[in-house]
């Protein structure tokens, strides 16, 4: 037989994912291998031979599948498979499949299955049930050249120059002359101890009259501020621009690899969040304040067209946020004068967890060192309440549920703050686990780190393993469930209701922030953005490595959908919402979404059953 | 067209007048399938161009045939040929669009008509509007076999028209093509007139007729169109 005289099967498999990826003599050779069976409705179930796994491809008509306890499992309409897992697993047929309107099925045979399998990656990495390797592996989602996420590695120079901190201060001169650098890392056995820059050489030595025999540690810059080789080089810059220094030296665990200067990022040009956040710094008053703020939406949407990873615009969106609050709290300090005693600013919620997106609420609170007396007190209200107006005034609008500083239920001593985490965690009543998941997700954004540390220290130490309290957690977490499917133009609940659009972030993201934050605390990782905090679960082992990075590609891609979503939104001129509608996605988009929410799905399957078990 | 009840006898009587054995065997095998239910006999779903309507003067230009089995369409088994014939395509080509060039590679009429034959036995043809196809092939083969044999089909067509006028008084014109018929079935959209593809078309059409009349517990005589 001729296989391309079959046309229209050819035609159909030809832009059907993942068929549309098969070279033209494979998709040739599985026309020719399908059959075509019809199923009428008056049937109720596709008949599924046991001893006959295969494929089957809906063409027409729809399709229902559900699990052995009744539970709908999926609803297919045309381009939708049923039968692989078996075909994958060897497993037994487990699901029915109910025919809600009558259709044609091809079906492909287990042997054409398998060597399209190994035919095709593309094929085989679709029906595979690693299918987050997919995801990982298209390089759709990950960022365009663009300064403010591509990493320091991207623009770092090779191998750094290093000099023994015992040479003296002439010969590093020397170096740095010969290899035209302007700064030199200064190493003790190995570890970086120090930089020597072309400043340090004005300030220092020629300035104080030193010695230029004298070893070079007496010179140098001690422990510089330093940055991971892993960090976005935007981060790079606010370290620099907020410190006001020009070299960083770029460290592996304790090795120094690398510098990075001003003059490198200012090379790589068109630095948006950063000119953003300078700005921010620079302004003296709270009204040019709220001016500069109007900006952060065409940001955004500048780094949404920019491709850029969800996890990236997260961070540089909650970069801009941090800067607004600290900015805030200064200008408002220069009117209300020295704080009576130390205190932290905490951002909770999306801003804790630095994955903040299009229109935020404000989740805050305010730590204080010790116990305020009525000056005191009076001195956090007054410089609460402005900043809390402030953040309003710039575009962060106030938390419905109060969760903000200028709350003085949320103002409190450490003291009283780890009593409260306290009582949260021995007491975990249905409003208690619903604040404690807003407030396990916090960070300081101004104050010194050690007062923060003191409280979540305490926290982690109250959770961690404590049984009942992540039971609680657990099932506070599994009350809302992922979409099952998109049928035609509807979505569906897992009940089988349908609904207008996928709610990407309470349906999405939420759940997947909700799993990272049971097993974080259950294991006292500090961690709160939701990626970091699954890295450190699969580093310690408590999340196997597969499951652990299908969960963050999950989570980028489904916050990816999002912001893209939004994106789409704002150019129309829409309201901006976390609703996706599925009648605007492509096959391939469908499927993968599809992917990530089983993703989430196994997820709550597997926390139940390691939290829960015996409630 | 014979009266049912007496399809089997007469089946009987004109297999002991073929002198041919494969051809005896086919009409043999056929009346075999009378009594098996739609859903288990063998079945060949079949899809001719012609260079014209008329049999006794237009020629076969290709067949298409797609098997059915166990109420499954099976497209390893599906296959095409074309047939040469005597002068040009002519003016066909605007339908089929077959042209003098492609025939080139074309079987002998007497090749073809084997060939289908071998296709044929121990199956139930299926057609869409089969009378003319039964009448094409009868043709052929007596004039290339000079034989007469009777055949047996199930007329897609006809199923159509008998449901329709169950509904309707009057059948419009154009709603008993394939294509017209297949959209009621909500099967997909497929460009005809190529003899392969008609050939399913035609395949899918019965698997969703019979699916709607609940007849792929139906015997097979009770289905077929006869041709003497």
């Amino acid at each position: 037989m001729d296989a391309s005289e079959i046309q229209p099967l050819t035609q159909f498999l030809r832009q059907l994912v993942p068929f549309d990826s098969l070279p033209e003599a494979s998709l040739l050779a599985s026309v020719r291998h399908l059959s075509v069976a019809y199923y009428s409705k008056s049937m109720g179930h596709v008949p599924l031979d046991e001893s006959h796994p295969r494929l089957y491809i809906v063409r027409s008509g729809a399709f229902e599948v559900r699990d052995e306890e009744g539970e709908l499992v999926d609803r297919l309409g045309e381009g939708d498979f049923f039968g692989f897992p078996s075909l994958l697993s060897g497993e037994a047929i487990s699901n029915k499949v109910a025919i809600l309107e009558d259709g044609l099925v091809y079906q492909l045979s287990p042997d054409m299955f398998n060597n399209l399998r190994q035919e095709s990656r593309d094929f085989d990495r679709f029906f595979n049930r690693a299918f987050a390797k997919r995801l990982r592996h298209q390089g759709r989602f990950k960022a365009k050249e663009l300064t403010t996420t591509s990493r320091i590695s991207s623009l770092m120079t090779g191998s750094p120059l290093t000099i023994d901190c015992s040479h003296s201060i002439r010969q590093a001169a020397m170096m740095m002359r010969d290899a035209r650098v302007s700064s030199l890392l200064v190493t003790d056995n190995h570890k970086l101890c120090g930089i020597l820059t072309d400043r340090d050489l004005r300030n220092r030595v020629l300035a104080e009259g030193f010695d230029g025999t004298l070893p070079v540690h007496q010179a140098m810059t001690r422990n510089p501020v330093t940055i991971g080789a892993g960090a976005l080089v935007f981060e790079a810059m606010l370290a620099m621009s907020e410190r006001n220094i020009h070299h960083l030296p770029v460290l592996e665990g304790e090795m120094p690899v690398g510098v990075i200067s001003s003059t490198d990022i200012l090379r790589s040009q068109g630095s948006q969040p950063l000119m953003l956040i300078g700005e921010i710094e620079r302004q003296k008053d709270v009204a040019s304040l709220i001016g500069v703020s109007k900006k952060i939406p065409e940001l955004l949407q500048s780094l949404i067209s920019a491709d850029a990873r969800a996890e990236e615009i997260g961070r540089v969106l909650t970069s801009v946020t941090d800067a607004l609050t600290r900015r805030l709290i200064l200008l408002n300090q220069q009117i209300l004068g020295q704080a009576p005693m130390a205190f932290c600013w905490l951002a909770f919620g999306s801003q804790g967890r630095q994955d903040q997106a299009a229109c935020s609420d404000q989740d805050n609170g305010l730590l204080l060192a010790g116990e305020p007396d009525e000056h005191a007190a009076g001195y956090f209200e007054a410089l609460s309440r402005a900043v809390c107006s402030g953040l309003d005034e710039c575009g962060y609008r106030f938390c419905p549920g109060d969760i903000m500083a200028q709350n003085p239920k949320w103002r409190m001593s450490l003291e009283r703050w780890q009593k409260v985490f306290e009582h949260w965690v021995k007491a975990p009543e249905p409003k208690a686990l619903m604040h404690a998941s807003i407030f396990f997700d916090m960070r300081p954004v101004f104050g010194p780190q050690s007062l923060f540390d003191a409280l979540q220290d305490k926290v982690l130490a109250g959770t961690r393993d404590n049984d009942i309290f992540l039971a609680g957690m657990a099932g506070n977490s599994l009350t809302e469930a992922p979409p099952l499917g998109f049928f035609r133009k509807f979505v569906l609940e897992r009940d089988g209701t349908e609904v207008k659009g996928i709610d990407l972030k309470h349906k999405g993201n939420a759940l997947i922030n909700d799993i990272a934050r049971v097993y974080a605390l259950s294991a006292g990782i500090k961690e709160v953005n939701t990626a970091k905090r699954i890295r450190a679960l699969m580093e310690l082992g408590v999340i196997g490595r597969k499951d652990a990075l299908n969960l963050a590609d999950a989570h980028e891609f489904i916050a990816h959908m999002r912001l893209a979503n939004q994106g789409v939104q704002y150019r129309q001129g829409q309201e901006i919402t976390n609703y996706l509608k599925p009648q605007q996605l492509s096959s391939l988009v469908r499927h993968q979404l599809r992917d990530a929410f089983k993703v989430v799905h196994d997820a709550q399957s597997g926390l139940r059953l390691k939290f829960m078990r015996s409630f | 067209m014979v009266s049912r009840a007496f399809l089997r006898p007469r089946l009987w009587w004109r297999s002991r007048t073929i002198e041919d054995s494969l051809a005896r065997a086919l009409v043999d095998s056929q009346r075999a399938l009378l009594s098996v239910t739609a859903e288990a006999a063998p079945m060949l779903a079949l899809d001719l161009e012609m260079t014209g309507l008329d049999p006794g003067r237009d020629q076969i230009l290709a067949i298409g045939v797609v098997p059915i089995d166990g109420g499954v369409i099976q497209l390893q088994d599906a296959e095409s040929i074309l047939v040469e014939i005597r002068g040009s395509v002519g003016q066909s080509a605007v339908i089929h669009g077959i042209t003098d060039r492609e025939l080139h590679n074309a079987l002998p009429l007497a090749e073809a008509m084997n060939w289908l034959m071998q296709k044929m036995s121990g199956r139930i043809l299926v057609a869409h509007h089969a009378p003319l196809d039964l009448a094409f092939i009868r043709a052929n083969m007596n004039r290339s076999l000079g034989m007469s044999m009777p055949l047996l089909a199930i007329d897609t067509l006809a199923i159509e028209r008998k449901r329709l006028l169950r509904v309707h008084e009057v059948i419009q014109e154009g709603s008993l093509r394939l294509g017209a018929s297949r959209q009621r079935y909500g099967l997909p959209v497929y460009d005809a007139h190529n003899a392969l593809t008609d050939a399913l078309s035609c395949a899918e059409l019965l698997l969703a007729q019979l699916a709607a009349i609940g007849g792929a517990r139906t015997c097979i005589a009770e289905l077929v169109t006869f041709c003497d």
